[in-house]
């Protein structure tokens, strides 16, 4: 007998644990000024503890950056795209002190974010095969635009994790993708959930104890009866779904799972905790293990969610791989780690103003521009990782500031697919690796330098078709210099250097004619994308 | 600790700034010669190869299956009646019986015998193609020193260069889903132009601009990433440049070889890897089992007798085109799959994974053909003789190749590591 279980009473007890926090979100500009206040001095404290450590390592650490390495670093991280060309030269006008903060909270409301945030996590959580996959791209894209509305909306984190662990149906188009792609396979899940919500490697106990850590077969496999029920039904194929199924999540209790080789039936225990959990009073496994993931005594929980944020600002996690927080990876920063954690705790997992307090540290505005031989150690923290942009942004940067295209970054609108962009984002490396690498290879490079997506913004400044970057400086009021900035501003989001002018500038004085004069523009565009510096987050 | 790491950055960063003369090189676009070069082909069966079928039969015992077992060129060697080609050619194959590791998993059991390492420890250890890729590159050839062909889902993580960094990453040529209409499978590396375009006048000009720009970054992010952009368009520059990029090109051949080697994805890529070789490529990885193809559940037989067929045609066919141009002596083949297949056959007419007990084939160059090492029981579930793991396969065929797997190289933190740690079995090595 199947039998659906209902969502409703774990998502009363979530709604009923955060109704406070979303009270204090609507209370008006009274509480402006305190929430204001706990932001600057949380970020000054942690300002503190890195700088205490560099003085007793010695460390000299870099200045802050120039406004436009900040305000270029500020929309990639937080927007995922880089700055529109407007958008710079404003904020480099700008005179006011409080620029970089408003900057910081404008950007963190906008959709642009949501969106970034949901292409992110999709990437974390789904794997790689399933993100790759063209037949399931409605399925994940259904995740993204569920995940976007979620981050819009500033959904507590915790409540966040708990929606998505108890999903279920096929209402639940969004999460239940992350299910399907897992086969909906207990040790599947196991290993990713723990891996993603709890930064722990349980998944290397599933065939034997844990060669680096504590953890036993048995640990593993009492986690993964959590998810002992999940069934899928509809699906034709295990693992994907094929276009125009209906999927559907249930619990079914009474599924069990076994330790391997053995007949002995793994009943739900939590990672690290002696008693077994509390009975679920309709045997509702995921519910059970929601409850803990999200509650105090859970001590994985904030401090993978704190460490996550970190490495997406700064490049490196305090813990570093991040879904690798084992006993012998230790910390970076021990004590930051912890207070970051407590702090997440304490703003009630709202992650918005969590990503404001750490980019509005000194830290997050250091400079990441040094010569080898000045530079401090990375995991110092003393000057600022140089991040790899990713496919997406690269691309969805190249579309708005060179060839002028709004992307689809309104919420819910992925029904309307970019071919540019899905060729594109096909053809480059999929494999989600460090921030610190560049995962690109040859082939790659080579469709960057002579592929679609430049020869189209090269080709498009003149005849009939012409359209974006190019073409827009052909306008006769604008003169050499003025195009050479637009340029800059376009694909490294800052003005030219004088001798950057200069070099440019003798090129084009040589031209003879309009056509040459294009073709020069041209060709300093092709450069501009296809620098180091255009790929990376300064 | 930290300083160590940091150092590297730094040679690291000379290389990447101080590449005068590089446009020169471009321009003159040298032929690569493959004078004395040792090689390394790796054949690697996605999804685990079925051993009760091919190498290790046990015609004798219901595990055995379906197939008939046949003889081979050498006597006393008997391989599955689906391998004919490679049957002729036993004298060159070293079959070792006795593998044995601790890793079910695909992506696990994948990453293993990439690597040698268990996965998940705290050093992210290189593919063993990146180490001897590095050992065996010639400095500024035009083409990589490790082409991965076709991988399936699980190779693109396992082919990882690790803490060798992204500069020894390989290169991958992907396949298009072969066509109903019987034509060749389609390999190609999109985007390289001829290299006429590239020695325009117009070109070099954006180059020098390019490079000026890249110098001047460099100098203030001379970062891992930033510096592994540099390198990875410094080779591809080199590549659009060169002659040598024609291997990649299928096309030059004609019918009647390509359909030697069979029209599937495996078999063009062994002819692509023959090219390659010839062009002085150290290490080619050819993928078999679209996918995870070897993952043969249900119906193993069926699918085990297609896959024979492209794996008889494309290996046997590589193997003698090699040897005609002298080029088998100084290339060094391995096939091997993630893990072998449970000896009990299903209810589905399936095998299922299986690391306990699982064959792997040498060949070629430092290869003593003809030879057996180690054995399996009877009903195949246990090995009784021979029994060796991932890094004694690996430390062979880096000592096959001529590379001393004691060769070092230095991890994150400054820990001198070897490019692989087990026994070499010399019994199978000239």
């Amino acid at each position: 007998m199947k039998r659906r279980l209902s969502l409703l009473p774990i998502v009363g007890v979530v709604l009923w644990t955060h109704c406070l926090v979303v009270l204090a979100q609507d209370e008006p500009s009274q509480d402006r000024g305190t929430v204001a206040q706990r932001r600057s001095v949380a970020a000054a404290k942690i300002d503190e503890m890195l700088e205490s450590h560099w003085q007793s390592a010695e460390i000299v650490a870099a200045p802050q950056s120039d406004d436009a390495a900040f305000h270029r670093r500020a929309w990639l991280d937080l927007a995922g795209v880089a700055p529109p060309v407007a958008a710079t030269r404003q904020f480099l006008a700008d005179a006011h002190e409080t620029k970089r903060e408003k900057l910081i909270d404008r950007l963190l409301r906008s959709p642009q974010h949501a969106r970034h945030m949901a292409t992110r996590w999709n990437s974390i959580l789904l794997p790689a095969d399933a993100l790759a996959d063209f037949q399931q791209r409605t399925n994940v894209n259904a995740l993204r635009d569920w995940l976007a509305e979620q981050f819009y909306d500033n959904v507590p984190y915790d409540h966040l994790v708990g929606s998505f662990l108890t999903a279920g149906g096929a209402g639940d188009a969004g999460p239940a993708v992350f299910y399907t792609s897992h086969t909906a396979q207990p040790e599947k899940l196991a290993a990713a959930t723990s891996r993603i919500f709890l930064g722990l490697q349980l998944q290397c106990a599933q065939c034997h104890d844990h060669p680096f850590d504590r953890w036993t077969q048995k640990d593993f496999w009492q986690y993964a009866a959590f998810f002992s029920q999940v069934e899928q039904s509809g699906a034709s194929q295990p693992g994907s779904i094929q276009p125009g199924e209906r999927v559907l999540i249930e619990d079914r209790p009474g599924r069990e799972v076994m330790l391997p080789q053995t007949d002995q039936v793994m009943f739900p225990r939590y990672p690290g905790v002696i008693e077994s959990p509390e009975a679920d009073p309709s045997d509702f496994r995921r519910r059970q293990l929601t409850i803990w993931l999200a509650s105090r005594d859970n001590p994985y929980f904030a401090r993978a969610a704190a460490n996550r944020v970190w490495e997406h600002l700064f490049g490196r996690g305090l813990v570093d791989p991040v879904d690798r927080m084992d006993a012998d990876n230790r910390p970076s920063h021990p004590e930051l780690l912890e207070f970051l954690a407590n702090y997440l705790i304490e703003l009630r997992f709202d992650l918005r103003e969590f990503y404001a307090t750490l980019a509005s540290t000194k830290a997050y505005g250091r400079s990441s521009a040094m010569p080898a031989e000045q530079r401090p150690v990375e995991s110092s923290f003393a000057l600022m990782t140089v991040k790899t942009l990713t496919a997406e942004q690269y691309f969805d940067s190249l579309q708005q500031n060179v060839f002028f295209r709004s992307s689809s970054v309104a919420m819910g609108n992925s029904s309307s697919i970019d071919p540019l962009r899905e060729s594109f984002l096909a053809r480059m490396s999929p494999t989600i690796a460090s921030p610190r690498d560049y995962p690109q290879g040859v082939v790659q490079a080579l469709g960057l330098m002579n592929g679609p997506e430049v020869s189209t913004a090269l080709a498009a400044s003149s005849g009939d078709n012409a359209f974006g970057l190019l073409a827009a400086m052909q306008a006769p009021f604008f003169d050499d210099s003025q195009r050479i900035e637009m340029l800059f501003l376009a694909t490294v989001s800052r003005m030219p250097t004088s001798r950057e002018v200069e070099q440019i500038g003798a090129l084009l004085s040589q031209c003879e004619n309009p056509d040459e004069t294009r073709t020069v523009l041209a060709d300093v565009l092709w450069v501009l994308l296809n620098t180091a510096e255009c790929a990376m987050v300064p | 600790m930290q300083r160590r790491s940091w150092l590297q950055f730094v040679t690291f960063g000379a290389m990447g700034v101080s590449s005068s003369g590089w446009l020169q090189r471009i321009a003159s676009a040298a032929q690569s010669s493959n004078a004395g070069t040792r090689h390394c082909i790796v054949l690697w069966m996605s999804g685990g190869p079925s051993q009760l079928d091919t190498f290790d039969m046990k015609p004798d015992h219901a595990n055995g299956g379906t197939f008939k077992e046949s003889s081979t060129s050498v006597p006393g060697i008997r391989f599955s009646e689906h391998l004919p080609r490679l049957a002729q050619q036993a004298d060159s194959l070293a079959i070792l019986r006795g593998v044995s590791t601790k890793e079910g998993d695909h992506e696990r059991g994948t990453l293993l015998m990439h690597t040698g390492q268990v996965p998940g420890g705290p050093v992210r250890y290189p593919a063993i193609g990146c180490s001897l890729g590095k050992s065996l590159a010639q400095d500024e050839a035009d083409l990589p020193s490790y082409i991965s062909i076709a991988p399936g889902p699980f190779s693109r993580q396992s082919i990882s260069p690790g803490f060798l960094g992204p500069s020894h990453a390989p290169m991958t040529v992907e396949s298009a889903p072969q066509g109903d209409d019987g034509s060749f499978a389609q390999l190609r590396v999109d985007f390289l132009q001829p290299s006429q375009a590239i020695v325009s006048q117009r070109h070099m000009q954006r180059l020098e601009l390019w490079r000026s720009m890249q110098n001047e970054y460099l100098q203030h992010h001379p970062t891992a990433n930033a510096l592994a952009h540099d390198t990875v368009y410094q080779s591809a520059i080199r590549m659009l440049g060169s002659k040598a990029s024609d291997a990649f090109d299928l096309s030059q051949e004609s019918d009647q070889v390509r359909e030697a080697y069979g029209r599937g994805a495996f078999g063009q890529g062994c002819l692509m890897a023959r090219r390659l070789v010839e062009r002085g490529v150290p290490v080619v990885e050819v993928s078999l089992g679209d996918g995870l193809g070897w993952d043969t559940h249900a119906d193993n037989f069926a699918q085990v007798r297609r896959l024979s067929e492209e794996l008889d045609n494309g290996w046997a066919n590589l193997m003698s085109e090699l040897r005609d141009r002298g080029l088998l002596e100084q290339t060094t083949i391995l096939w091997a799959g993630e893990f072998g297949r449970t000896p009990v056959i299903n209810s589905n007419g399936g095998r299922d994974h299986f690391p306990q007990a699982f064959t792997c084939v040498m060949a070629g160059g430092g290869i003593a053909g003809g030879t057996v090492y180690g054995a399996t029981s009877k009903d195949g579930t246990e090995v009784i003789d021979g029994k060796i793991n991932q890094q004694d396969v690996l430390a062979t065929l880096c000592q096959a190749v001529g590379v001393p797997p004691t060769t070092e190289n230095i991890a994150e933190g400054g820990r001198p590591i070897a490019i692989a740690e087990g026994q070499v079995i010399h019994g199978v090595l000239r």
